[in-house]
């Protein structure tokens, strides 16, 4: 599935936090635009955020480099979830 | 029953079961960490397969699992030489052969003259490639350093394994669409084109192993009604 809007992104995006980082899927939809992300959540160290980006590029059919990954994409879910809409979406 | 198969660079484990005459589905798991994180799910869709009357095989190929090969000595090439040549050695006693692979395993069957292919969620070269890079950079943080990526060194070190550059190199070779028949399995959320998509979390991603009995028999259910349709 190619997402077409923000929403369905957003949905991909709670998905693999769920799936690649084995969160409960409770805690995952309580995610808002401001929760923190890495520094904040045990299962994100940077191990993981490896595994997060290859599954986002999967379930989103995009590409990410790693010069597109900064210190503020993981910051939040809202920050990661623009990042990729910018990928997904554009 | 686990023996020995040879190719030619040596001789490495499989692990066999069934009886000859049947059908055999041999198995490729994807190369390092996720290997680890599928084998469960592989182990059990083999032995459902066997309920299914289908033999099974999944051969260790040099430099992975048991073999005396060291890490930093496996090359993409001689896993799929090894791979095809456990397939010419598994002729003997099955006249039909299917191959199956998770991930990047579908790399490993492209030589291999089998009946047909069956795919899991297949990531090609680049893809893993990337995410190599990713995993070196990132244990490198987390260990204060950093790692220069793409290396220039004859061997590096991604997460405690010592990988050679040469197979960082190949695993950029570009391969011909691989022929028919070939099957392609996907789960549900995956974006990419499959022949069909089935319910089930990445059970790669997972840094501690797991098991989804539920996945592995609808994927066992799967292949065995594949291979009954290529038999036709």
């Amino acid at each position: 599935m190619v997402p077409e809007g923000v929403d369905q992104v957003e949905t991909a995006v709670r998905a693999v936090l769920r799936d690649a980082l084995g969160i409960s899927a409770e805690r995952v939809a309580a995610f808002d635009a401001t929760t923190p992300l890495f520094g904040s959540l045990p299962e994100l160290d940077s191990m993981a955020v490896a595994g997060l980006l290859t599954e986002l590029e999967d379930r989103l059919g995009i590409l990410i480099e790693d010069d597109d990954i900064d210190g503020e994409t993981l910051e939040s879910f809202g920050a990661l979830v623009r990042f990729a809409s910018d990928k997904a979406l554009r | 029953m686990i023996d020995r198969y040879a190719w030619a660079g040596g001789t490495e484990a499989w692990v066999r079961h069934g009886k000859a005459g049947q059908p055999l589905v041999i198995a490729a798991l994807p190369p390092f960490e996720e290997a680890n994180r599928t084998r469960a799910l592989m182990m059990r869709v083999l032995m459902q397969l066997t309920v299914h009357g289908i033999s099974v095989t999944l051969p260790d190929l040099p430099g992975t699992g048991e073999s005396l090969v060291a890490t930093e000595d496996a090359r993409l090439a001689d896993w799929q030489a090894a791979y095809a040549a456990a397939v010419e050695e598994a002729r003997r006693d099955h006249p039909e052969i299917h191959s199956i692979a998770i991930r990047a395993g579908a790399l490993i069957d492209v030589q291999a003259d089998v009946a047909s292919r069956w795919h899991l969620s297949p990531q090609d070269g680049a893809s893993l490639r990337r995410e190599l890079g990713r995993i070196a950079k990132a244990a490198a943080l987390e260990d204060g350093g950093s790692v220069e990526w793409p290396s220039a060194s004859t061997v590096v070190e991604v997460a405690g394994n010592r990988l050679s550059n040469d197979l960082l190199a190949e695993l950029l070779t570009g391969y011909p669409p691989l022929p028919a028949p070939l099957r392609v399995i996907r789960l549900t959320e995956d974006a990419a084109p499959a022949d069909r998509y089935i319910n089930g979390a990445p059970l790669w991603r997972r840094a501690e192993p797991d098991q989804n009995l539920d996945l592995a028999d609808a994927l066992a259910d799967d292949i065995a009604d594949w291979i009954a349709r290529c038999a036709k």
